[in-house]
């Protein structure tokens, strides 16, 4: 091994400065939570922050409980609801606002508004939109649909707000990986006689790939993950709160009405892992269809 | 350019200043600093009042009441104790007061008055319910009682005159409650009374109007089991079947509060310390309605068929604050009948100390139309303790979910009690 001169130790010691504060601040802010939540997984947590280790007994718990295999099964089923249509619908609102059309800053400005907004009120708003007696959508449909408060319905609910609230960010991500395509591509398609359509599934979509890669990685992340939305749309006294229940909706009423932040602890972890694997999965089959090559 | 960073420089300089002040407890002004948590909005106003009343005599003493909304004020102030950070002074409810007391979070106040030469004082101004609510599990006080409040019915003047049927009174049976309801859904087409999935505001009343019970009398077992519980429980769930009321459905998106205000329904039942917020957010609805006791249950099982929930707010401290001696003496003058009286005068709530009921009451003779508010104080007679041990917090929410499954059919009534039952004994078996 080679002895660094004092001036590359002085040079990396600067380094570590520089970058400290990053690093400080993620030690402190999600590493250190991170160990902690493991530790409460396993143990029995008492009030005021007191606790016992003892084991595998939360999981153990968890497992055997119907509520989180329920909580499981609407999680997924969210994700299959917003997951594809709202990526599909992000797309296909990126590729409109990335032609030439009048008042394109407008429709870009408008599509992006819903994630200005915050999350509480845009929750506020649809609930008042789906109530069932005197909401505008009930009004329009001249049905009494329960919206909210059926079992069978109220995911879709939750999944159409989500996809409108999340359309504009992923579009102006996608636009972005839009605008990146080489307008030649087009200009040759088009003099070879590449269809419209061919010409968006052939140098399009490839092109895009990447971007949409990201976005998906990011949605599916963020739909396991969804909480603000179901607690803003879901009261405690709603009769379809067993069928709205997201795993991250689990974890705060173990954790913060019930007090049980041990198991709510292991539903955090299993929430983790399961991003995990599911990002992993991805990674793995994004060489099947993400085209790096420019 | 150079101006313009100086300036910035400057400001944040100015900003870390009056930081650093207000953080280090401003002794600069040589007075003692205190802050005073709640989480209701709406007593601001009447905290601040009592609070100044106190420094009006002690000038070298200065509270900040501070406001959290409910649902984040638990978080923060369990945060809080762990940090050993508490505010000086705050409000603690019946739900947690158990938790608080038994880890030794707040302090033990039980003698309070003795020390400054008033023993007795406690049993002689407050009720005994007023002092169950303040009780920890070993029996001992610990916050001085601020207020008391009942359940009553409120009902739509409006729509009892269209239906020609005479207005609530203490004559009234839960029969009268259904008559009235069918009558004023057949002449307006609006609901009659309101029943929801609601505790304090709902089933509890008509299960110890029944001589049920939701804790049996060691406090730790379920009452859910109990005949006299069961018949309330299904004569109150039942309601819900009748055209005249709403189901759950229904009241997940529109609390009763909100239909009775837009004029949708007739009835329900109402705790006194929102009274005073719905004279005022609905001005238009002044003259148009009013208050009556709880009716009755025409046949209990036991008892004379009367009973409300009565809760009661305390306030309390930290065993382990700096100005302990100073919080004190500002608990003594907030449980005092000076204190109380500033208290009740303000609106803020009905005062539990006893004999200054009326101080709420007359609150209400600056609207135009005189409520019948005292139907609230009259309660007292026959209040009954806002249901509480120190499971609740593992029970509650399972609870709230059978009473929802039965509600929307995923379960029977039958099965529901005995879950209900079940959730209630367990948790005290698991500790």
């Amino acid at each position: 091994m080679v002895k660094a001169s004092k001036h590359a130790k002085s040079e990396s010691m600067w380094a570590y400065i520089m970058v400290a504060p990053t690093i400080i601040g993620l030690l402190a802010l999600n590493i250190y939570p991170l160990i902690d939540t493991i530790k409460l997984s396993f143990s029995k947590t008492l009030p005021f922050g007191l606790y016992e280790l003892k084991g595998i007994q939360n999981y153990v718990q968890m497992f055997a409980s119907p509520e989180f295999w329920r909580a499981n099964m609407n999680t997924i089923y969210f994700c299959v609801l917003t997951v594809p249509i709202g990526i599909f619908l992000s797309l296909v609102v990126a590729v409109m606002l990335n032609t030439k059309i009048k008042g394109q800053t407008a429709f870009r400005a408008i599509f992006f508004l819903p994630m200005v907004v915050a999350p509480a009120a845009v929750a506020m708003v649809w609930k008042w939109m789906f109530n069932t007696e005197y909401g505008i959508i009930n009004t329009i449909l001249a049905h009494k649909v329960n919206w909210i408060t059926d079992a069978n319905i109220v995911m879709i609910t939750c999944a159409i707000v989500a996809i409108w609230s999340a359309i504009g960010y992923d579009a102006v991500l996608l636009l972005s990986g839009l605008q990146n395509i080489s307008k030649s591509y087009y200009e040759a398609a088009s003099l070879d006689g590449a269809t419209k359509m061919q010409q968006f599934f052939h140098i399009t979509l490839p092109m895009v790939s990447p971007t949409l890669f990201v976005v998906l990685i990011m949605r599916l992340m963020a739909s396991i993950k969804v909480y603000d939305l179901i607690y803003m749309m879901i009261e405690e006294s709603n009769p379809a709160l067993t069928s709205a229940q997201s795993l991250m909706y689990l974890f705060y009423r173990e954790s913060y009405v019930t007090g049980n932040r041990g198991l709510g602890s292991s539903v955090v972890i299993w929430t983790v892992a399961l991003i995990g694997l599911v990002t992993v999965v991805q990674f793995v089959g994004q060489k099947k269809w993400v085209n790096y090559e420019v | 350019m150079k101006k313009l960073k100086k300036a910035t420089i400057l400001s944040l300089v100015c900003i870390l200043v009056a930081l650093a002040t207000g953080c280090s407890n401003g002794s600069a002004d040589g007075k003692t600093h205190l802050t005073f948590q709640i989480w209701d909005v709406y007593q601001r106003d009447g905290m601040q009042a009592v609070c100044d009343a106190y420094t009006a005599q002690h000038p070298d003493v200065v509270v900040e009441v501070q406001v959290t909304s409910w649902n984040e004020y638990w978080t923060k102030l369990e945060a809080a104790a762990i940090s050993n950070q508490m505010p000086d002074i705050f409000w603690m409810h019946t739900n947690e007061i158990l938790k608080y007391a038994d880890y030794g979070k707040i302090a033990d106040l039980t003698d309070l008055y003795d020390e400054v030469g008033q023993p007795g004082f406690f049993q002689e101004h407050f009720s005994e319910i007023s002092l169950s609510n303040v009780q920890g599990s070993d029996g001992r006080y610990y916050g001085v009682p601020k207020d008391k409040d009942t359940v009553g019915l409120v009902y739509n003047k409006e729509m009892f005159d269209a239906a020609k049927v005479p207005y609530p009174d203490e004559t009234w049976t839960w029969d009268d409650l259904c008559d009235a309801s069918q009558k004023i859904y057949d002449a307006t087409g609006k609901y009659g009374y309101m029943a929801y999935g609601d505790d304090q505001l709902g089933y509890w009343n008509f299960v110890y109007q029944n001589g049920g019970c939701i804790l049996s009398e060691d406090n730790i077992t379920g009452g859910f089991d109990q005949q006299a519980t069961i018949d309330a429980m299904r004569f109150y769930m039942d309601l819900q079947k009748n055209d005249w009321c709403p189901d759950q459905n229904y009241f997940a998106e529109t609390a009763p509060g909100t239909a009775f205000f837009s004029e949708q329904g007739a009835m329900f039942f109402e705790g006194n310390w929102n009274i005073l917020q719905e004279m005022n957010n609905y001005p238009n609805m002044q003259g148009k309605w009013d208050v009556a006791v709880l009716p009755k249950c025409p046949t209990p099982a036991n008892g004379d068929g009367r009973a409300t929930i009565s809760n009661g707010l305390c306030y309390a401290t930290s065993p382990t604050g700096k100005n302990y001696e100073i919080v004190k003496d500002l608990l003594r003058f907030m449980g005092s009948e000076e204190g109380q009286r500033v208290q009740g005068e303000s609106g803020a709530a009905i005062p539990a100390y006893i004999g200054l009921e009326d101080t709420w009451v007359g609150v209400f003779d600056q609207f135009d139309y005189k409520l019948n508010v005292s139907c609230f104080t009259d309660m007292f007679e026959y209040g009954v303790q806002s249901v509480n041990n120190k499971y609740r917090p593992t029970w509650k929410t399972q609870v709230s979910d059978n009473l929802l499954k039965i509600y929307s059919g995923q379960q029977s009534f039958e099965d529901g009690m005995k879950a209900m039952q079940d959730a209630i004994n367990n948790a005290a078996l698991e500790d």
